[in-house]
Formats: structure tokens, sequence, C-alpha cells
């Protein structure tokens, strides 16, 4: 059995971080929102390729307006990164470029997927339009609503980890 | 002797020694203010005399008697060290008491504010001992702690938080999730006092006291349940260094089966 892999969510407030580890981990989805503060810490052990198994250890963190302000201890041994941010809401991806460019330099060679979360309030359309936004970055459009792409999310970064 | 013979004698009596009583006192009096009047005179000149010697008395004290007295405490200090030290002690050590107290009252805030929002701590570990063990979680609150044991031991890789290997005699929580809280809130703590080489060594939760004890790249958390004193927390803590040394275990650190074994090899008796 290998190591576990320390994931860390990242992504400005209300974005959807907990609700995307919420359905990922217990499958369930809760339209009240709670900040989170601090960390908060969830565990699951899945299956990849050949039926390996593998424990996903995943950091919740509290959202910022401002990746560069975070917390940097507890990034620290990080495996993997989910970048999330909210199709619904342009303040959550107008500086994408930047904060990926942010973690990239800090984290060198440390797997990242970047999504863009409540794909159920925007429509097909709406991506298209955006398309030069979107298209260089994003690695997943997903709904921690309808639990649309969320497992493939983690399964994928997970691969990418061993 | 007729009457007024008699007076007459009275009052000679009286007014003779009167006379004489109040020559005695003015004789007196004159003394008095010729020795004022002659000090007075006296002051005047010499006074500043005296304050002139005084200034040179009081600047010369460095050079003349400055050496001496630095010598001789020098002497006194070395010769009765644990007196001064003794003297010292209760000031310097009230001073940094209470700038520690502050420090904690401060933390211990914030860290509750934390825990209460974030580490679910107690929750955590009463609903996983009362699944274990079958008592419901307030027989567990109320239940007495009286014999100290170790709960679980958990070997954590600093920064990332992941578990490099665990023994537990009862399953208390999920390892792996106990892990990750309790660096999440070592960062924490050792990101409040911003001074380097500080490191959390103890959080007390519930019923339960988690020691930490920090080695270069990993930490090694213990859940004691019981009473945790000085005096045990001075042998887990030896106990501690001496299974991290004996057993090479920085040797070991990527080994989970073989850090486990021992791990529990060390601590079964425990
Ligand atoms: N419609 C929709 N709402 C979502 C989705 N994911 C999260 N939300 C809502 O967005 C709010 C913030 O979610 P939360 O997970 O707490 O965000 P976080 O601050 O990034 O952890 C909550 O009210 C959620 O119910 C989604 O996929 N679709
Ligand atoms: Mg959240």
């Amino acid at each position: 059995m290998s190591r576990p892999k320390k994931i860390v969510l990242i992504g400005h407030f209300g974005v959807g971080k907990t609700s995307l580890i919420r359905r990922f981990v217990e499958n369930t989805f809760t339209k009240d929102y709670k900040v989170t503060i601090g960390v908060h810490i969830s565990k699951k052990e899945i299956h990849i390729k050949g039926d390996t198994p593998l424990t996903l250890v995943i950091w919740d963190l509290e959202g910022l307006d401002d990746i560069t302000k975070m917390r940097t201890s507890y990034l620290l041994g990080t495996n993997g990164f989910i970048y999330v941010f909210d199709l619904s809401r342009p303040v959550t991806y107008e500086n994408l470029e930047a904060e990926l460019e942010y973690l990239k330099t800090n984290y060198p060679n440390t797997p990242t997927k970047v999504v863009g979360n409540k794909m159920d309030l925007v429509n097909k359309a709406f991506i298209e339009e955006n398309n030069g936004i979107f298209t260089p970055f994003v690695d997943y459009y997903v709904s921690a609503k309808l639990g649309s792409r969320v497992e493939t999310l983690f399964t994928k970064l997970a691969e990418a980890l061993i | 002797m007729t009457q007024d013979e008699k007076l007459k004698l009275i009052k000679d009596i009286l007014l003779t020694d009167d006379r004489v009583f109040v020559s005695h006192i003015e004789q007196k009096i004159a003394k008095l203010e010729e020795t004022i009047n002659q000090k007075k005179a006296l002051s005047v000149k010499v006074d500043p005399i005296i304050n002139d010697k005084l200034d040179d008395f009081i600047k010369d004290i460095p050079a003349t008697l400055g050496p001496t007295i630095t010598e001789t405490l020098k002497k006194e200090i070395k010769n009765s060290q644990d007196a001064v030290v003794e003297a010292l002690f209760p000031i310097i050590g009230k001073m940094i008491k209470r700038y520690i107290q502050h420090e904690m009252k401060l933390l211990s805030e914030r860290i509750n504010h934390q825990l209460n929002n974030t580490f679910s701590f107690s929750w955590f570990f009463r609903k996983a001992k009362s699944k274990a063990t079958g008592l419901s979680e307030s027989d567990l609150i109320l239940q007495e702690q009286s014999n100290t044991k170790i709960e679980q031991l958990i070997i954590i890789e600093k920064g990332s938080g992941v578990v490099l290997a665990e023994y537990s005699k009862t399953k208390m929580a999920d390892e792996d999730m106990v892990a990750g809280m309790l660096t999440a809130i070592k960062s924490f703590v050792e990101d409040a006092f911003i001074k380097e080489d500080q490191n959390l060594q103890y959080i007390e939760y519930d019923l339960y006291h988690i020691h930490l004890q920090n080695f270069s790249s990993y930490y090694i958390a213990v859940v004691v349940s019981g009473a945790y004193n000085i005096i045990y927390k001075d042998k887990l803590e030896n106990s501690i260094l001496s299974f991290s040394t004996k057993h090479k275990i920085a040797d070991v650190l990527n080994n989970k089966t073989a850090l486990t074994l021992k791990l529990k090899d060390f601590f079964k008796n425990e």
C-alpha cells in the first residue's frame, strides 16, 4: 500500500470547494453555505488503474481572494492541487492565469487540476463564448450539485500522482 | 508672726525662686540663640565647601571606587551564584510567565475559535471511541480519567501531515485525519508564534492529551488518556527519544511496515 496523498483544494470564497469534497467523499450536496474556517480534512480511499488502492487525504482550506496570502505552511508537502473557480461568478476567475502561474512557480512539479464549478448554472453556449478565457487552463467543468465529473476529477488527479 | 509677716515670708520665698528661675532660663535662651547664630554664620561659609567636596566626591566615584565596587560585585556574584539566581529568578520568571500567560491566552482564544469552527476533535474521538467500546458518548465524557494510558501513537511527516506509521491499542480515530488535523493545528499555532524553532508540543482536548514530540522531518503524536502531568510527560518524552534513536527511525521513515512494527514493539509494554 503506497503512502497517502495530500490533496489541497484552493480557490476563492464560495466557489464550491467544500461542496466538491463532500460530493466526492460522502456523495451529498447541500444548498446552505457554511464558510470553512481554517482547515477541514477528509479522507477517501480510491482504486485506480489496475485496482491499486490509494488513500487521498483532502485538505479543504478557507477561501481567499488572493492566493498569495494563503498560509503556506498548510501547503507543505502537497501532492496534488485542485484549483476551483465558480463559472457563475467572473470575479472568481478574472485572475485565473496569474493565480495558476503563482502555483506553478511556488509548487513546481505538483500536479494541478483546474476546474470550473457550478456547471449547472451556466450553459454550453456560455462556455463557448468564453472559450478564450477557459480553454487554455481548465481541465474539467464540474458540478458539485449534480455530481457531474467530480469522480473523474479526483480519479484523474490521483492517477497523476503515482 | 503676724499674718502680714507670714505672707511676706512666703512671697519672698516664692519671688526669689521665680527670679532665679527666670534668669536661669534667660541664660539658656541666650546660649541657644548664640549657638544658632554661630551655626548660621558658619554654615554660610562652610556649606559651599562641603557641596563642592561632595560634587568632587561623586564625580570621582567611578574612578576611585568603581573598580572596587565592580570587583566586589563580581566576586559576590561568583561566590553566591545560587543566591543571585534565586533572587533574580522570581523577577525574570514572573516577567516570562506573565508574557507567556498573555500569549497563551491569546493563542487559546484563537485556537478555541478555530477548534470550534473547524477541528471537531471531541466529536471525532468520542464518536470513534463510543463505537469501539459500546459505551455511550456521555458515559465516556463522565468516565474517570485516573489511569494514564497511551491510546494511540502516530508518526507523522512534518508539513504534509502524512502518516508514516501508526499504532493503537484500541482504534481511536482515523489516523490519517487526525494526523492532518494535528498538522494543520501545529502549522497554525507555529505560524502564530513567528519565532523560529518554536514547536507546538502539547494539545489538550477533552479527555485526551495529545503529546507532540518533534524531530527534524517528522513528529510523533501520542494520544494519552488519563492524568498527564509533568512527570508522565518527562517519562514519555524520554521513552520516545530513546525509541527514535535506538531504532534509528530516520532510516526507515519510508517503510511503513517496518516502522509500524518498531512502534508496536517498543510501545506494547507502555
Ligand atoms: N448551483 C450550484 N451551487 C453550488 C455548487 N457547488 C457549490 N454550490 C453552492 O455554492 C455555495 C458555496 O459552496 P462551498 O462548497 O461552501 O464553497 P467554498 O467556500 O469554496 O467551500 C454553497 O451555497 C453551495 O451550495 C454547484 O455545483 N452548483
Ligand atoms: Mg469551504
